[in-house]
């Protein structure tokens, strides 16, 4: 009785974009089923199956399987292919990421093809790794698909600049609201909001988790809108449920040290969160900022004595 | 209209609905009387005694009989239950039109061509009136219903209206005795009559074929040859036309009002049956059959229900759905009632008006979509014509008051169905078969041509289910494509469980259970309509039908809960209660046994001690569950909680468990048993088992055979012991041949008589005893090489079997068709990979060709493109974070620190409470700064977006963010306890770390009013009283005791502890302490004041006298031994440097914190107490409120 996709609506079939599963996935965090989708989906072009491929190896990029993407993408491998290895270098090794930076601001100074929209995002995601958001927002500048614009407004609202990631959704609307990438921005710029967007962003995330299936990604996003709302209870069950899934993902784990403090646990709690960071995520930016406070305190410290000794 | 049941037989002239039961009877033109079940569509019974056709027919209210008139001038009254003709009454001498029950009097009402009406006593069965008057067959004629009137109809072109009341007087007031009628007219004596004309009804231009009285209004209402409907009205004196219906176009045959509302219906020669509005008089529907003329109406007297006889049957029909619209979201239950949209929680059972709906359609609302995001409603109306349907889009109320709620204005549009596909966008089936994408506007925003797509249903956000002719499609609305289809014919309502990982779609009269993916589960077939389903919690799908509540499970596992009187529609099932509503729109809630689909999910679920405890607790042993069990294959588990012996024996064969069937086996000792047991055995290879079982059958020949292919040589000697002494020649032979015993063989043989075949076999194996013995193995050997040859051979029997049967096989099927399809197939494979090695090679070759030539070109203007844009592109600047803007908004140390601004916010508490030594609040300071910041991922591979909760996050704007403290007074204070308890543990140390914890944060909280501040600073200074007794006291154990000043000091420490501000259960082990060091000083005197002050604060009982007899003592000599620093009338603070009581009035320094006393010298230095402030310091004092600085 059961007869898969074929029959009666095959003339729905028209504009569907082959790799919507792949993308999909990768883009909402769901990386192994990414994997999955992109072994399973058979592209009917050259270009679909560089394309398919660029979303596989981002998506081991995502699961910090480096080595997969540096030893399957060759020197013959095409255009596409090589950006996404040059990310996958540069997020490898500490040591490299230098050279590489140095070797991408040459190629960005020469001309750059801006139909390589993938070169473009890893130049994009490189220069944003390094907290250079001018260079990185020139990058992106150049593409117009709908991923450069989410990282152009990712990039903006690290920036604070909540004004003119707006502006860049509605472009990111007009072209299709409906996408996935424009709903996750729409999420984004509605948490960095605040008030009551963030149940709208909430939402989003609610939507895409019931709809596919929940993610880390998806998660972590529905907790950082319960938490701006002040809504702890409802955040513990989330990030609970993140952290079932996998117990030492970093951005759960800032969370967790966050909202452990708010529901007023123990000072232990919090501090077993923070050393389970710092165990297995060291590099992790939340903790270099962490040190430099750290530093800096201990420099501020000295400003201060008391103007009697014992 | 809605046709419910329609039957076919020779033409209807009479009908009869029971009221009660879901029956109706159908009188046919020749001569058959049918009773049909219009519920479950089957014939019930037939009555076939009249000769010709029967018009009159009527169920009697209460009593289980019926009255019939006919062609054959005969009134017949019948039981339907004894299911015979009671009696025929005989009277009118021509044909019978119609036959009616009076609804109280023990009367039948008949009109007949002869142009008399007559009523008759069933109960004496004799004629009590005749009403004569018309001068034409007279057609029709019913009582009222309530009052002494009859309405009758007349092919004389009259309608008249009799008054009985006199018979009624006569008959059946008290005492009166019935008496025969005297002579045909019904006048008595004095000339007055049982019954008399009121009204005589003229205005039809043609004879009337029906007339009927309203039920409760003073109106009456007419069907004539002239084709026309005629509504009357009349009062105690006269009657008149009131309004004429027109539209039929051949005789009217029936016409009836609507026992409920503004309605009239009539039916045709015409073929058609007709709807009028009452007080409008216009047509309102028409229903047309294309051959048969219509003859006869009826209505059920309590139900919606119809029926209609025409030439070839009759139908049974209602003029609109009764299902009510409803939506579930979580615990509340939206439905539509009397244009109300009311909401239910089913937790409270609060049922409330939420919005009155806007009018203006004549239809009711036909389905509902609720989105719980935005509080919208979808309300969906089907007119009878499909394409003038339209949805209405409402917000409801955030308020409403329930007794007069708001009417807000919807938004209107025409489309067939309106469903919502994700919070802010819902999809409208158009009458186009477009599937329009609206947002919140009713604005549309996508558009997709689903031409064959006769329904949408709900599907999860951003999903629907399409309907087409043969099958239901999973459409993805954002992809635009269909995700999986699964055949199914006329879905009408889907049921998505509450996680919707099931859904069940029902039609007419199935029930298909599917997946997310939409792969069919289960197929239930129906033959009762299927009406409404809910989900419950544990995955059961429960349904109902016209008549029952069922239960499906996913495994396609069904049956019937209970059984119902009418229609219900099952909005949720919770444990034991299942929520509907009923057909008048009330909510409620019905009660249901589970235990049987419980008993069934458990065991597909194979939770086996669930299964098992609800056996033992719903004592649901019998031998249908065991048969049910067997059936569906957990013998194991009927093995359980069986108990008969016998049962439980072919239990246990069953799932294969010889342990349990050979106890069995052994109560019961039965031959068959241990045959059966001995067979299944056999087969698992429990030869110990089998060995048993072939004792106990004393089977001789397979036991010996057993022993032998076990190589028990022993048992078999005895087994060949055992045949020898049963004289079992051709046994004990066959045994020795087993064993290879050729003397025993030779012996046996000599013992039958056989003696040349004993000496041949002797002479074989040699004739000697030794050669015998000798060749003992080498017979043995043999025999076992035998067996095993035979063995190979069976072997290689079903091998050569195998062989043979292959081999005509492919003499069959080998011709060259085949041969060529396989070489074809090969051929066509070898050319395709050809061909795509080629391609890849070509291609492979065409990009290394692109890669030479193309990318200078394409390089060039990408790179000029670029260029220019480049010059174009300014980066913003840095904008200003919410972090920022709490350090500007708030002037609290805590902000500050959360905003990561540590210099402002040391500066802060330098100023508010003068902390000069920042070290100890590093810790604090991290810990803050750390939940000042959540993160949240966007893209992936790229560092995290961070979001900062503020406190003030609803109505603070852009500008006036406060972050989110997360520290609160509560916690603090709370955490108090754990110090307290460490206190008492003598963990003194580790106590004074904790308290001073506390105190430091004391200055980082943000409280809201002023009785917080004031709890606020009655914590430092809790804080602060331990923490100077503690140090003292932890100081005090350090000092030598050695001489009498250095045990002065030690008492005076003691005695300056009693001071400090304890909970009492601290305080009276510090008085403990004080005490007996005092006493030990004999300083009695000292030493009585705290033994009184212990006693005050209740200790324990042991203490206390222990206390009371130290105090006696202390009071025999109420004297100090020795003068110390320590006065306990004499206020004083303590020095919390050194220790020592300074006195009311000495100057003394405070921390500014914590305000611990220190004596002038100290001023300066850090405070002892928290560690961090400078003793004297001027300061601004705390502030942990924003009230602090108004």
């Amino acid at each position: 009785i059961f007869s898969p996709v074929k029959g009666c609506f095959k003339w729905l079939q028209g504009d569907v974009d082959e790799l919507f599963d792949v993308k999909n996935a990768y883009y909402i965090g769901s990386y192994q089923q990414c994997i999955n989708e992109a072994q399973k989906v058979k592209p009917t072009s050259p270009e679909k199956e560089t394309e398919r491929d660029m979303f596989l190896y981002r998506a081991y990029i995502a699961q910090r399987k480096y080595a997969v993407v540096l030893d399957d993408i060759k020197t013959n491998s095409p255009p596409e292919l090589q950006a996404v290895r040059m990310f996958a270098e540069y997020l490898s090794s500490q040591n490299k990421r230098d050279a590489i930076v140095a070797d991408l601001d040459k190629k960005m100074a020469k001309s750059v093809d801006a139909a390589n929209t993938t070169f473009l995002l890893m130049a994009g995601s490189i220069y944003y790794h390094e907290m250079n958001t001018d260079a990185a927002l020139r990058t992106l500048h150049q593409g117009e698909s709908l991923e450069c614009m989410a990282m152009t407004i990712q990039v903006l609202l690290s920036l604070d600049r909540v004004d003119l990631a707006r502006k860049e959704l509605k472009k990111m609307q007009e072209q299709d609201e409906d996408a996935t990438l424009t709903q996750l921005a729409t999420a984004w710029v509605n948490i960095a909001v605040g008030g009551e967007k963030l149940q709208d962003a909430y939402y989003i995330f609610q939507e895409m988790s019931d709809k596919y299936s929940s993610t880390l990604l998806l998660l972590n996003g529905q907790a950082a809108c319960y938490m701006a709302q002040n809504k702890w209870e409802e955040a513990e069950g989330v990030l609970q449920e993140a952290l079932d899934k996998d117990s030492s993902h970093p951005e759960t784990l800032i969370n967790l040290i966050v909202l452990t403090q708010h529901m007023g646990k123990a000072p232990e709690v919090t501090s077993r969160y923070l050393s389970q960071l710092k165990d297995a995520h060291r590099a992790h930016p939340f903790l270099k900022d962490y040190l430099a406070k750290e530093n800096e305190f201990d420099r501020l410290v000295m400003q201060y004595a008391p103007t009697a000794t014992a | 209209m809605l046709t419910k049941f329609e039957t076919k037989s020779a033409r209807v002239k009479g009908l009869s609905f029971h009221p009660k039961r879901p029956w109706v009877l159908a009188s046919l033109h020749n001569g058959v009387i049918q009773l049909w079940d219009y519920r479950m569509c089957t014939l019930i019974d037939k009555f076939d005694e009249h000769d010709g056709p029967v018009r009159g027919i009527d169920f009697h209210k209460q009593q289980p009989l019926f009255v019939s008139g006919g062609d054959d001038y005969k009134i017949k009254v019948w039981n339907y239950k004894l299911r015979r003709c009671l009696f025929t009454l005989l009277g009118h001498l021509d044909y019978i039109r119609t036959t009616f029950f009076h609804h109280e009097y023990p009367w039948i009402l008949s009109a007949s061509d002869d142009q008399t009406i007559r009523i008759w006593n069933w109960q004496s069965r004799t004629c009590v009136c005749v009403l004569t008057g018309h001068n034409h067959y007279v057609m029709c004629a019913q009582f009222h219903p309530s009052e002494d009137l009859v309405v009758s109809a007349s092919l004389d072109q009259t309608v008249r209206v009799w008054d009985i009341s006199g018979l009624r007087k006569k008959n059946l007031s008290p005492g009166a005795v019935e008496t025969e009628v005297r002579g045909i007219s019904g006048v008595d004596l004095f000339g007055a009559s049982d019954a008399v004309v009121k009204h005589v009804l003229e205005g039809h231009d043609r004879g009337v074929n029906w007339a009927a009285f309203h039920p409760s209004m003073p109106l009456i209402v007419s069907g004539a040859d002239d084709r026309q409907v005629k509504i009357w009205r009349m009062n105690e004196s006269k009657a008149w036309e009131l309004d004429t219906c027109r539209g039929h176009y051949n005789n009217v045959s029936c016409a009836v009002f609507h026992p409920r509302q503004e309605l009239i219906l009539s039916n045709s020669e015409d073929k058609s049956i007709r709807v009028w509005d009452m007080s409008k008089r216009t047509g309102v529907q028409t229903f047309r059959r294309d051959h048969d003329r219509f003859w006869v109406l009826g209505a059920h007297p309590n139900l919606n229900l119809f029926a209609a006889g025409h030439d070839s049957g009759m139908i049974v029909f209602k003029l609109e759905r009764e299902r009510p619209a409803y939506a579930v979201h979580g615990n509340m239950l939206y439905y539509v009632k009397d244009r109300f949209l009311r909401q239910l929680d089913f937790n409270s059972s609060k049922d409330t008006a939420v919005m009155q709906l806007r009018s203006g359609s004549k239809f009711p609302v036909f389905s509902m979509s609720y989105n719980p995001a935005e509080n919208a409603v979808l309300l969906c109306t089907r007119a009878t014509n499909l394409e003038n349907s339209t949805y209405d889009l409402y917000s409801i109320p955030k308020e409403s008051d329930s007794q007069n709620p708001d009417a807000p204005e919807g938004k209107r549009s025409s489309g067939l169905t309106a469903v919502w596909v994700a919070r802010n966008r819902f999809a409208v089936l158009d009458r186009m078969h477009s599937l329009l994408i609206k947002n919140l506007k009713n604005e549309i925003v996508k558009k997709v041509q689903v031409p064959s797509c006769e329904e949408i249903f709900y599907a999860g956000t951003g999903s629907l289910l399409l309907r087409d002719a043969d099958g239901v499609t999973l459409f993805d609305v954002q992809q635009k494509r269909s995700l999986a289809t699964v055949k199914i014919a006329k879905v009408k309502y889907v049921v998505w469980s509450a996680d919707t990982s099931h859904v069940a779609l029902l039609a007419k009269h199935a029930i298909m259970i599917c997946n997310r993916k939409l792969e069919s589960l289960c197929n239930i077939h129906e033959n009762i309509r299927v009406k409404s389903g809910a989900w419950d919690e544990s995955g059961v799908f429960i349904y109902t039908t016209s008549n029952h509540i069922k239960y499906a499970l996913t495994s396609g596992d069904h049956g019937i809960i209970r059984t119902l009187d009418l229609p219900i529609y099952v909005t949720r099932v919770r444990g034991n209660s299942v929520y509907c509503l009923d057909r008048e729109c009330r909510p409620r809630v019905l009660t249901i046994d589970p235990t049987e689909y419980r008993f069934k999910l458990a065991l597909v679920n194979r939770k086996y001690d669930e299964v098992l405890h609800m056996v033992r607790n719903a004592k649901l042993v019998g031998q249908s569950i065991i048969a049910y069990l067997q059936k569906k294959g957990y013998p194991e588990v009927a093995l359980h909680f069986v108990k008969d012996e016998k049962t439980r024996f072919s239990l246990a064969l069953e799932c294969g468990n010889i342990e349990v069937a050979l106890e069995a086996a052994k109560a019961l000792d039965e031959r068959s048993c241990w045959e059966r047991l001995g067979e299944a055995a056999l087969l698992q290879g429990h030869h110990q088992v089998v060995e048993m079982c072939y004792q106990r059958t004393k089977n001789f020949d397979k036991l010996t055979f057993l022993y032998l292919i076990t190589g028990n040589l022993a048992k078999l000697r005895k087994m060949m012991k055992i045949a020898e002494i049963r004289k079992d020649m051709s046994g004990h032979y066959q045994a020795a041949l087993y064993l290879g015993d050729v003397t025993e063989r030779v012996r046996i043989l000599k013992n039958c008589g056989q003696k040349s075949l004993a000496y041949l076999t002797a002479a074989t194996h040699g004739l000697d005893e030794e050669e015998t013995v000798k060749n003992h193995s080498y017979v043995f050997l043999k025999v076992h090489s035998d067996i095993n040859a035979i063995a190979a051979k069976g072997k290689a029997g079903q091998m050569a079997a195998d062989l043979d049967m292959d081999a005509p096989g492919g003499e069959g099927w080998g011709d060259d068709a085949e041969l060529q399809l396989d070489e074809d197939g090969f051929m066509d494979a070898q050319e395709g990979l050809g061909d795509e090695g080629v391609g890849r090679e070509e291609g492979g070759g065409w990009e290394v060709e692109e890669d030479l030539d193309l990318p200078p070109e394409l390089d060039l203007p990408a790179g000029a493109g670029g260029g220019a844009e480049d010059g174009f592109f300014v980066p913003p600047t840095k904008g200003m974070s919410p972090t920022q803007m709490w350090c500007n908004n708030s002037q609290l140390p805590v902000d500050h620190i959360l905003a990561g601004s540590f210099e402002t916010a040391m500066r802060l508490l330098h100023d508010q409470v003068g902390v000069v030594n920042f070290g100890p609040y590093k810790s604090l300071f991290m810990q803050t700064l750390s939940r000042g910041r959540t993160c949240y991922l966007g893209l992936p591979s790229l560092p995290c977006l961070r979001s900062h909760p503020q406190r003030n996050w609803k109505d603070c704007g852009a500008k006036q963010g406060l972050p989110a403290v997360g520290l609160r007074l509560s916690d603090l204070i709370s955490r108090l306890q754990q110090c307290y308890q460490l206190t008492t543990s003598g963990r003194f140390e580790e106590a004074v770390e904790r308290f001073r914890v506390i105190l430091l944060s004391v200055p980082l909280l943000v409280v809201d009013n002023k009785q917080e501040i004031a709890e606020a600073q009655q914590l430092i200074t809790i804080c602060r009283e331990y923490i100077v007794g503690l140090t003292m006291e932890t100081e005090r154990k350090k000092l030598p005791k050695d001489t009498l000043d250095q045990q002065k000091r030690l008492c005076e420490m003691a005695a300056y502890f009693t001071h400090c501000n304890l909970q009492p259960v601290h305080m009276v082990l510090v008085l403990r302490t004080a005490l007996n060091l005092f006493f030990k000083l004999r300083n009695f005197k000292t030493a009585a004041g705290f033994a009184r002050r212990l006693l005050e604060l209740g200790p324990k009982p042991d203490v206390a006298q222990q206390t009371r007899k130290i105090l006696a003592a202390c009071e025999k000599t109420l004297t100090d031994a020795h003068q110390l620093n320590y006065d306990p009338h004499n206020p004083f603070d303590l020095c919390a440097a050194s220790f020592v009581p300074l006195y009311r009035g000495r100057p003394v320094e405070k921390c500014p914190l914590s305000g611990a006393c220190y004596s002038p010298p100290y001023k300066g230095q850090i405070c002892r107490v928290t560690q961090v402030t400078e003793i004297g310091k001027d300061v601004i004092g705390l502030r942990v409120s924003p009230l602090q600085f108004r």
